[in-house]
């Protein structure tokens, strides 16, 4: 009996001691500054497309009425600041504030306010727009909640940039666990996403039979590349089929181990960016894209950033991660201690 | 000494620094840790309930534990069902419009339009909006916010163009196999389109 309770007490010992692995090691905010660089742009994008027409989808007489959102989301808790702006005048006001704020999100000015404020504008426009909306809103505002917890401003920003002028020297890289925190819940998000994602196609019949891939290359609406050549190819287009199924759906497991990260995360790219070339979701290609970043590792993202061009990296020292996400092989064997300073 | 090789030995002393370093933050505190699990479980448990309990297939257990975490799902926006292409990619649908103005002339259109809405997103959201209207209808089953969103769009093309009168009908446009293209058919076979009236709206009315 005793044997029994010791093996109990040890498993529950590994558990909290991985529990706490998994949650609070710190980590390098690299990762989470790439993911904050991207998102701001989107979300600076989406949201300029919104001003092309933004009375005509936000205004009293828009496309989408205020009783039509309003019935639709009768007893739920959405919420949207842009029912108190029925004026023009008055919803260009808080556009304008709304792209301030993400482009101040995509250059890491203020961060740590303007992700807050980011994250409230992103839903604001989801909540009022129901009915117009696809994936990359889901993406952008479940990008944004996250970009709020971790300290996303603390590389490749220019608060970064502004503290090193003010020190006069190179910035230690700050690992965080609220950046591992950001970090963890984005990746835990994504996991979830593909999980339904695959789940919800095994109930139809046509990404069974391998059929699927041609229905949606077959759909004049969605392509904006006539993919229509491929119906000479029906064996490709099922492989193609199943292999989204398998991925998405085993995804929840195959993204953790080291060996098999890679291979997730290069079979991510030809699946989203296949969605934004040939269908026509450029935006919600790259965004997905951007949500799997959260498996590459900040030594993996400062060595690319390291690949721009002179002057961009400056200041930036680097370490390794104990952030177990994809990593460059010179990283592997590098120690946490063994951290060096890196100029670019 | 010059001032070029002085503010190199700046920058080297400055990378010599400690604080030069990588700073390596201290792991939280028992409570806050605690604190922090409580969150993270509650959160990711909003993150899972809302594709878990999204309708129309959801469980008795997930449509109940779904009204727990509600409150804080919708808040976030994180009634989300995540099911891109699912069950499996279907016909896309298209609302087309015939105006009638005062004079008795007469216009037509339809949205998503890619010749109209541009950039491409924005073509997009047009293209979600008729979508949109395809998901909130049932045949011969009356549903209020179907037809409110009817009526939405309606008065908007009455708003924008100050026409009588506008009719809406929602188009169906059917995805052929790949041995009809192989057989010569196009994607764009009028065989492949069929439209229902969505109703008749005249302007001013309530």
């Amino acid at each position: 009996m005793s044997q029994i309770v010791r093996s109990v007490r040890a498993w529950s010992s590994d558990v909290l001691d991985a529990w706490n692995r998994f949650w609070f090691d710190s980590t390098d905010p690299a990762t989470l500054a790439a993911i904050r660089i991207c998102t701001g742009a989107m979300l600076l994008y989406t949201h300029v497309v919104w001003g092309l027409e933004l009375t005509t989808f936000f205004g009293r007489d828009g496309w989408l009425s205020p009783e039509a959102v309003g019935r639709l989301q009768d007893g739920s808790y959405a919420w949207s600041y842009l029912w108190w702006f029925e004026s023009p005048a008055a919803l260009w006001t808080v556009h304008v504030a709304a792209l301030v704020v993400f482009a101040m999100l995509t250059v890491g000015l203020f961060t740590r306010v303007v992700s807050v404020l980011a994250f409230i504008a992103a839903v604001a426009y989801v909540g009022r727009a129901t009915g117009a909306l696809f994936g990359l809103d889901q993406i952008n505002v479940m990008l944004a909640m996250y970009l709020m917890i971790g300290p996303a401003g603390d590389a490749f920003s220019v608060d970064r940039w502004l503290k090193a002028r003010r020190t006069r020297g190179p910035l230690p890289v700050r690992k965080s666990w609220s950046s591992n925190v950001a970090i963890r819940l984005i990746q835990l998000h994504m996991c979830v996403i593909y999980m339904f994602a695959g789940m919800g196609k095994l109930t139809g019949a046509a990404w069974w039979d391998g059929n699927a891939m041609w229905m949606a290359f077959g759909n004049l609406e969605y392509q904006s590349l006539d993919m229509t050549w491929m119906a000479e190819w029906p064996r490709a287009m099922n492989l193609m089929a199943h292999v989204t199924v398998y991925w998405e759906l085993f995804y929840v497991a195959l993204i953790w181990p080291r060996l098999t990260r890679p291979v997730m995360l290069l079979l991510a790219i030809p699946l989203h960016l296949g969605i934004a070339i040939c269908l026509g979701m450029i935006t919600f290609g790259l965004i997905m894209l951007v949500g799997n970043l959260a498996f590459v590792s900040p030594a993996l993202v400062r060595a690319i950033f390291g690949l721009l061009p002179a002057g961009q990296g400056r200041g930036v020292a680097e370490a390794a991660s104990t952030n177990p996400g994809l990593r460059p092989k010179s990283d592997r064997s590098a120690s946490a201690s063994s951290a060096t300073t890196r100029r670019a | 000494m010059s001032s070029q090789q002085a503010e190199t030995d700046d920058k080297v002393k400055a990378m010599n620094r400690p604080h030069a370093t990588p700073a390596t933050a201290q792991p939280p505190g028992r409570g806050v840790r605690l604190l922090v699990s409580a969150l993270v479980i509650l959160h990711v448990g909003a993150v899972f309930m809302g594709p878990f309990a999204m309708p129309p297939q959801t469980s008795e257990l997930a449509a109940t534990l779904a009204t727990v975490y509600r409150p804080y799902v919708d808040v976030l926006s994180l009634a989300n069902g995540y099911r891109y292409f699912a069950p499996e990619p279907g016909p896309s649908h298209l609302v087309r419009y015939e105006l009638t103005f005062d004079d008795g002339a007469t216009r037509t259109g339809s949205f998503p339009d890619r010749n109209v809405n541009k950039p491409r997103l924005l073509y997009h959201r047009y293209f979600m909006m008729s979508e949109f209207l395809n998901t909130l209808t049932e045949p011969d089953a009356p549903s209020p916010r179907r037809d409110a969103y009817v009526k939405s769009y309606a008065d908007h093309l009455l708003h924008e163009t100050n026409a009588r009168s506008v009719k809406l009908f929602l188009v169906r446009h059917w995805i052929p196999r790949m041995d009809e293209i192989r057989a010569g058919r196009k994607l764009t076979d009028k065989i492949l389109y069929e439209e229902r009236p969505l109703g008749t709206f005249e302007r001013g009315a309530s």
